[in-house]
Formats: C-alpha cells, structure tokens, sequence
C-alpha cells in the first residue's frame, strides 16, 4: 500500500495507527435494495393494521409477531437485528421516501434514483458521481495520485454503479468477488483452451490485471484489515453480510475509499413473497432478514473496532409496492417506501410519519410520498460528506430542503469540509472539439492556458480579470492531434496544472 | 470467418453467409468489386485546383503560399478516404488485403498526397492480383522510389537501400546467416547486384504547374548501370546483362523462380488472417501447400488465399479467434457494430473519418505512415507479434473508447452515439434476455463465453431483476417507440450491458 509514496504494507499495525488518522475520514455506504422493496412489510405502520389488513390480509405479519419499535411502529420479525440497532439509537427511520411523478418501471426508476433526476428529467450522470466530480475535477486522468492512492468508490459486485457515473468515467471500482477481491469477471477464473485463443486471451487478461492500478493497494489493505464481529454469518449464506464484512475489512485496513456501493438484489417480489401457510416467511422474509443480519453485523464489527464515527449507511430501493396485495402472495410495483440510514452519527429515531392506510385502499395505489429521496442525499452530502448546499442544490435541484438526519458527530470535520475559495475543473475528459473550464475565484486576474505534451502553449483560453465568482470558459478546440494535452489555471497565487487526453 | 477476413461484419452479412454458404459467401468476398470514387477536397476553399467537394487526384500543388495547407488538407483527405473505405466497404476481403500490401511493401512520410493515392491504388487494385507483377510495379512506384531511395541509385553512386530491402523484406526473405554475408536465401553479393539492376529509376517529384506530367517514375539511360551483374550461388550464379528500363523485371523473374519467395509471402499471409506462430507442423501442412498454389498460379494470390479462406484449417478451433485486432481493425469494427451513424453530408463525413483514423494513431497505427520498412512489429516482431499493439495505456484507452463511443461523444456540431436499439432490432431474441445476450455474443465476441461471463452481463443488464422484466420493459418500449422515458431507460440497461461486452478481453479478439 502507497501512503504518501511510502510503501507501508511491511510496517506494523502501530506505525499504521500513526500514519492513519481514524477520524480523519467519512465513509458512506450505499446499500441499494434491487427490485422494489415492500416498505409496508418491513416498517409496519402498527396503527393502520386495520386498514391494512383489509388490503393485504393473505400477506400481512400478524400483529403479535410484528416486532415492536414503538407503540405505532413496528419491523418485521425476520429484523431483530435491526431492533437492537434501533434501541441502540444508531438508526433513523426515514418515512415515505421517493419522487413526486413516481414511475412503476424499474428501469426507469433506478435511472432516477440513480442520477438523482426528476421523474420527467433525463441525466447521463450519477448524484454520487457529480458529487465526485466536484471534487475530483480530471478524473480518471492523473489518479491514483499521491493526495488520492486509493479508489475514489467501490461496487461491491460485478458491475460499477450507475450512481457514481461522472461526466468523463464512472468513479466506482467494481469489486467482483468480495473475497478475493478479484477484478471484473472473465479474467480470472476459468481455465482457457491451449490454443491460440487461449493463449492470447491470457495475455489480454494479464495485461487488463496490469491496467487495474487499485489491484495491488487493494490486496495490501485487505492483508491488514480485519472483521472482529461474531455476528457476521457464514461467508456465502448471506451476500450482503459478504459485500458489508469486505467493505468493514477495507475500511479496517486504512482505505481511503469514501464511497462504496454494496448490492441486495430481489426484491421484485411480485408472487411468492410470503409463503402461503406463513406470512413470516417467505421471500422476502429472507431478504430482510439478510438486511437486518448483515447491518447488524457490520455495525458490530465497526464499533468493535472503533470505526463506528466513520461511517454512515443507507438503504435506497427504486420504489416501494402497492398497498394492496395481489392473489399470489404478493404486491406490485408501487410508490414511496421507508429509506433506513445507519450510523452513530445518524439523529436516532424516525422522521416523517407513518403512512396513513385509508379503509377502502384503491387497488392501483402505492404509498404516497412525503419526502423526496433527494432530499435525505443531499442532506447526507451537507452534513457527512462535508458539501456546501450551494454543491447540493446543482447535483440535485434548487428545490432542495435540508433535513436533519446526521447528529453534530464527535468527529473532526475533514478538510474538504471547508470548501477552498477557489476551484477549477476541466471537461470533459477525454475531450473531441469543445473543452469547457469551470471556476470559482474570489476574483482578480486569471489565465487559463492548454500545453501540450512537449510544453508548447497552443491555446490561450482566458487571460484577464475576473470579479469574485464562478466562471465556465468554454473552447472550442481547434484542428489538435490527439494526445495528451495540460490545462493551466493560474489565478494570483493558485495555479493548477492537470492532464486531459484529447480525441 | 468473415470476422477475421473482413472489417465489421454485420449481422445481416453474418445471416447471408449462413444462407449462401461459405464457399459462396467466400467467392464474394474475394470478388473485384467496382473501385471507390477518388478522395476529395472536403474543406479547404483555398486551393486553386480543386473546389471542395471535388476530387484532387492528379491535381498539381501551385507555388503559392499555401501550398503546404493544400498539400496537408489533401493527406488528410487520403487518410480520411481510406478509413471511409474500411468503414462503408460491406462483405470484401479488398480493404483487409490492401492494408497487408501497404504493411507487406511499405512507404510512409510520404509528403506528396498524389504518390500516397497512386501507391494505395496500385494495392486495392491488385488486392488478389499477381504477386510477381505487384512486386514489379512497386519496384518502380514513385512513393518507394523516395522512400528507399531508389531514385538515388545511380551507376555513379548506387544505393543498396531498396535491393537489400527487396531481398530482406519484400520478396525471398532473410534466412540464417549460414556464412560471411550469406543470409541462406541470398548474399551480400546480390545486394550489390541488385541495386546496380535497380540503377536510373527516378521520381517525379511535386507538380507545380497544371499542364505538368502526371505522377510518376521514369528511366534515365545514363544513369543507369549498363555493367553485367552477377548474382550469388543462391541464384544459381546468373548473369544478367543490360536490359535498360526492362532490367528490373527480368530480376524480379529470376528472383520469383525461388521456391521461397512463394514461402515467404504464404507466411506473411497466415500471419495477417490466422496467427502468428508458424512451427513445422503450421509450416508443412499449411505454408508449403499454400505456397505450391501460389507457384502453380504463377503467382497470382487469389487461389491462395481462396484455399486458405476455404481451409479445414481455417476452421479449427485452433485458428480461430486469436488474432488481437490492430487499431484500424479495432476502431472500424466498433463503429461498426455500434451503429454509429456518421450522417449523410460527404464532407462531414470525411471530418469524422479523419477523427477515427487519429483515434487508430492514438493506438499505436497511423495508416500511410508504418514505424519502419518492416511494417508494424504485430505482424513480424518476435516474440510479441500481435501483443505488441495491448499494453495497459492503449488496452485502458481501448476500454475508454468503446465505453465513449457506446455513451455517445458530442462533437462541435452533432452528438454521435451508438444505436444500441439498431444492433438489437434484428435479432431474433431481442426481448428475452438469455437470448440476446447469446446473440449479441455471437455478434460482438469471437468465441462462446462462459456462463459465469453471462450472468455477469445479465446483471448489467438486470441488476438483481428477474429476467421477464427485460421483456416487460422491452416490449413496452417497442409498444411506444416514441416515449423518451422508456426509451432512454431501456437503452441504459442496453448500454451498460453493451459496453460491459465490448471491455470484456475476449472483445480484442477476432
């Protein structure tokens, strides 16, 4: 592992202590419920059981077995992990959660809950990932760097996550196989024909481990991390427990990573979701059982190892279900769902209320939205992350209402918190005819200039004085051999210098 | 087959082979078809001979200030041309084959536009022509005349540059030095002959007037050396007394009487369309029978690249997929595959094609402009050979591309990007998604992946959904074609899966 260009993997755990502030960093952990989650079954609206159990009596837990928080809110029985997170009051229950306009397709809805749009709004970029390029102006060119050794988000699991797409890259590393922290599928693995294609294609393969930077500093930190939870179950009974045991390994291990992505999938529980004889069990039963479980253990295993502080988690789903039930033990694309946000430094409790579940449901009805989804990320961004709403209110919209989900944590603000007085960013990256450079200057004179590899100045893009503000220069690039080219920005005292690849 | 022996194949060429057949598909792909129209002036207004929109072949260069910028524009209109060629072409070996000529007989840094067209010319013309006859004519070609200086090889100061380079390179080979300047196929001896034959060959260099002579070599008697060359023992220790501007030819036939040029060229083959490696078994069963059709045809390359192409060879599973794409390859089949549509403006289009030929000099290829007088090294350079193009920078900008090109680029007037919705309407299991993952993998990939490769595209394309939500989503999207939001979302799901096949190794192969 590089820290500061030193090889620190042969030092012992002490000097890493040393090396690695705790505090210094604030993680976020995305767990995305795959399929659409059932809220009504998983936070139990006690007092509207009534009503409910007029609209989805062949599904609804039986209201001795449903498992106490409150006097009117209860979770379901598979969840007394869960229970004991939310006594230790490391959870907020965030109510009614979605979009106004909701859309009952999946694909259409994980696109927004993916890039953070409005219903009707088409984005090509993930809220995570323009939060990311906020901050990592440039990426991928120039990283890993010395300031940013290691990967800026991880998937766990084989794809990378729509959530962290930048303009110019996605910014999440896919982590295939938890355990072994193997890279994307088809290059490990199988055994290839002894012929020419195998041949080759071990060659490609070789190369493409080659051309992952993060392998190496990935494996070095997995070495030192550690689980210390007993709770976690066996590897491979549980995949999201697998994904949330190897993010805690990570972040045990001193990765500097701020973002991973971790994936439970199935939630599409369309028939089946719970059995026909047990309204306990069932599918998904199952499901929230391996969430309760697997938050349960993560949880442990963070506090165990003092990491706890560092760390938030909350759960998304694309959209919650219909209220009323359908003839095969199950419920069909809905609206809004509860979103669950774990932590020491989250506010414990609920916010927002319980659904109200009328008498006579309309069968086409799913639970209505009282808060928009991009207001708990965008309250998460200000309060964990450490973005300024004025950050926030771009990423998502200007409609943006802070909520109050993060207590004021022990935890020393990280340095990004205070936003430097002066940024700049250049896109896109690669870049064909137009370059555009973003800026924030508390004004005075600016000169933004484009060098090429051998150091030739060839455009002079801004040369002049500028008020306090922020400031896109757009280029039109002229007829360049494609290649690597430097952007300048020079701005009294601040000068920055970075890479982009031209097209 | 068709993927190794033509650029991009497309699902349509894929289902017509099947129907054909393949010895039918294969004489069509080895037919002459007509010759492309002539590169044009496609955007600069300033040069005196040549209005934009019009071609510039065999237009001089004015003595002006621009000349310069009308030579350059012109350069650019031949390179633009030439990926146009490769990218427009359809079911035809021609472009594949005029590439190997270009790489077999190399020129580069060639400055005039008129030499670059006439030497690419003579290749596309003679794709499958006679191999003897190509090397006859290349002998005397302008653009190698300049380029190894065969026109300042004179009987006063000859220039072994081309004659060592004909020998070593384009005709028998270097063989093992079995002695002082004996290279087993030829000596020190006949490189020095050889030039002396070659004396009095001349360019004619640019042309600045209009009414000027065309392009061209020509022979200059007293520059040429009327001496009787010898040649080595290799050659049986011929005499070859003078023969003025026909001596040339005469040399090329006794060279040609050599087995070996017939191996060397069937190597050269094999490498370009099957594989690098080439032990005794490749070289008895495969390199000697296709070098005796070439010497029974007296020369002439179809009927043996028809035999290859017709091969049981070519078909075993040892042959197949292992050549890596070179970057022309490479970036034509992805447009291609990608549906990216170029528009309809002839001129735009040059603009464009000119962008993918600099994106194939960002990966290591710069057409008209090989490293050296061997070629690039992926098709002779030991050991690496193809490998030589995969290194983590141009394998990442690979990746880079494909991910670029499938998510759409937005250039100063247009935004270019893959119809993922076009590459699929085809195929027959277009809404289920087993199915067309399975096309698509015949489509895209040279060989049958694994089964773990395919859940992992399916949860691209499915995160954690059941596979009838593709169907759903899909067939609703086709129910309203017109609706950007399922269209969009449909196509997002599309694109991810698609890129995630094209950054799959098995996706450099062909």
């Amino acid at each position: 592992m590089m820290l500061n260009g030193i090889k620190v993997g042969v030092f012992s755990q002490s000097v890493l202590d040393e090396i690695i502030d705790p505090n210094s960093d604030r993680i976020f952990v995305l767990i995305q419920q795959n399929g659409g989650n059932d809220g009504l079954n998983m936070i139990i609206p006690i007092d509207q059981y009534q009503n409910l159990s007029n609209a989805r009596s062949n599904i609804l837990i039986p209201e001795n077995q449903i498992i106490k928080l409150t006097e009117e809110t209860g979770v379901h029985p598979s969840m007394p992990g869960f229970k004991e997170l939310y006594d230790q009051g490391v959870v907020n229950i965030i109510q009614n959660v979605g979009y106004p306009n909701q859309n009952r397709s999946h694909f259409r809805s994980t696109d927004i809950w993916n890039t953070g749009s409005a219903a009707q709004e088409v984005l090509a970029t993930g809220w995570i990932g323009r939060y990311l390029d906020s901050i990592h102006s440039g990426f991928p060119e120039g990283y890993p760097n010395e300031t940013f050794p290691h990967p800026v988000a991880i998937t766990l699991g084989p794809t990378v996550s729509e959530t962290c797409q930048g303009i110019a890259a996605n910014f999440s590393l896919a982590i295939n196989d938890p355990n072994s922290l193997a890279m994307i599928p088809g290059t490990v693995g199988e055994e290839l024909p002894d012929n020419p294609y195998g041949w080759e294609l071990t060659f490609l393969r070789q190369i493409l481990s080659q051309t992952n930077e993060y392998a190496e500093i990935l494996s070095d930190v997995a070495e030192i991390g550690t689980n210390v939870s007993p709770l976690y179950p066996e590897v491979g009974a549980n995949r999201l427990a697998d994904q949330l045991r190897t993010v805690a390994q990570l972040i045990s291990g001193g990765l500097q990573t701020r973002i991973y992505v971790v994936n439970i999938n199935g939630f599409d529980t369309h028939a089946n979701q719970t059995s026909a004889t047990d309204p306990t069990t069932g599918q998904h039963a199952n499901l929230l059982s391996q969430l309760s479980e697997a938050v349960h253990a993560f949880m442990d295993d963070l506090q165990r190892q003092g990491l706890d502080q560092r760390v938030i988690a909350a759960t998304r789903s694309e959209f919650g279900r219909k209220i009323v039930s359908n003839g095969s033990f199950g419920t069909d694309h809905g609206n809004a769902a509860p979103l669950l946000v774990f932590g020491t430094c989250v506010n414990p409790g609920m916010t927002g209320e319980n659904p109200t579940i009328v008498s006579q449901v309309d069968p086409a009805d799913g639970v209505e939205m009282k808060i928009d989804f991009r207001n708990v990320f965008g309250s998460i961004l200000i309060d964990w992350l450490g973005a300024s709403e004025g950050t926030v209110r771009t990423i998502f919209s200007n409609n943006f209402t802070h909520l109050p989900i993060i207590s004021a944590c022990s935890v020393t603000p990280t340095s990004e918190v205070t936003e430097p007085i002066i940024t700049v960013r250049a896109y896109p990256n690669p870049f064909l005819d137009n370059l555009s450079v973003q800026f924030k200057t508390p004004g005075g004179h600016a000169r933004i200039s484009l060098i090429d590899a051998s150091g030739q100045q060839v455009a002079l893009l801004a040369d002049k004085t500028f008020g306090a503000g922020e400031y896109t220069v757009e280029y039109l690039v002229p007829d360049l051999p494609p290649g690597t080219y430097y952007y300048q920005f020079v701005n009294g005292d601040f000068t920055k210098t970075q890479s982009l690849l031209h097209f | 087959m068709l993927r190794r022996s033509m650029y991009s194949p497309t699902k349509e060429d894929i289902d017509d082979a099947v129907a054909e057949g393949l010895d039918n598909i294969i004489d069509r792909l080895l037919q002459a078809n007509p010759l492309p129209e002539l590169p044009i002036n496609y955007y600069y207004d300033a040069d005196p001979y040549t209005p934009v929109g019009k071609s510039w072949v065999n237009n001089p260069i004015p003595r002006a200030d621009n000349s310069n910028t009308i030579r350059r524009s012109r350069i650019r209109s031949v390179v633009a041309w030439t990926m146009g060629l490769g990218l427009e072409e359809g079911v035809s070996i021609r472009e594949k084959m005029t590439l190997f000529w270009h790489n077999h007989f190399v020129t580069g840094d060639e400055r005039d536009p008129n030499f670059v067209y006439k030497n690419i010319s003579l290749y596309r013309q003679n794709f499958l022509g006679n191999f003897r006859n190509l090397t006859k004519q290349t002998t005397i070609d302008p653009a190698m005349l300049r380029y190894l200086n065969g026109n300042q090889n004179t009987r006063f100061k000859p220039n072994e540059n081309y004659a060592r380079e004909l020998l070593e390179l384009f005709t028998i080979g270097k063989g093992p030095t079995v002695g002082e300047g004996d290279y087993t196929h030829y000596t020190e001896q006949d490189v020095v002959a050889v030039a002396k034959v070659l004396t009095g060959w001349r360019d004619r260099g640019y042309l600045y007037r209009p009414g000027g002579q065309l392009p061209g070599s020509y022979f200059t008697r007293n520059r040429h050396d009327a001496s009787t060359k010898k040649l080595s023992h290799r050659f049986g220790e011929v005499e070859i007394a003078d023969m003025g501007d026909q001596e040339y030819s005469h040399l090329l036939d006794i060279i040609f009487e050599q087995e070996e040029v017939a191996r060397f060229i069937a190597r050269k083959i094999y490498r370009w369309f099957v594989y690098y490696e080439i032990d005794d078994v490749i070289e008895k069963n495969i390199i000697y029978p296709l070098a005796d059709i070439l010497r029974k045809n007296d020369y002439e390359m179809y009927p043996m690249v028809e035999a290859l192409l017709k091969s049981q060879h070519f078909y075993d599973s040892y042959a197949m997929g292992s050549l890596i794409k070179n970057p022309w390859d490479f970036l034509i089949a992805s447009v291609n595959q990608l549906q990216l549509d170029l528009g309809q403006n002839i001129q735009r289009k040059y603009e464009l094609w000119l962008r993918i030929s600099n994106l194939s000099e960002l990966l290591q290829m710069s057409y008209y402009t090989p490293p050296n007088v061997a070629g690039w090294k992926a098709y002779y350079q030991e050991p690496l050979y193809y490998r030589t193009w995969i290194n983590s920078t141009t394998l990442s900008l690979r990746f880079l591309l494909t991910n670029l090109l499938v998510y759409g680029v937005d250039t100063d007037r247009e935004r270019i990007e893959a119809d993922v919705l076009g590459m699929i309407e085809n195929l027959e299991g277009a809404n289920e998604p087993v199915a067309l993952i399975d096309e698509l993998v015949a489509l895209l990939l040279p060989e049958e992946i694994t089964e773990d490769q395919k859940t992992y595209l399916k949860s691209i394309l499915l995160p954690g959904l059941p596979d009838y939500e593709w169907t759903v989503e899909y067939n609703e999207y086709l129910a309203n074609p017109n609706n950007r939001e399922l269209k969009t979302a449909v196509e997002n799901r599309l694109k991810g899966m698609i890129s995630g096949m094209m950054s799959l190794p098995e996706y450099q192969l062909s």
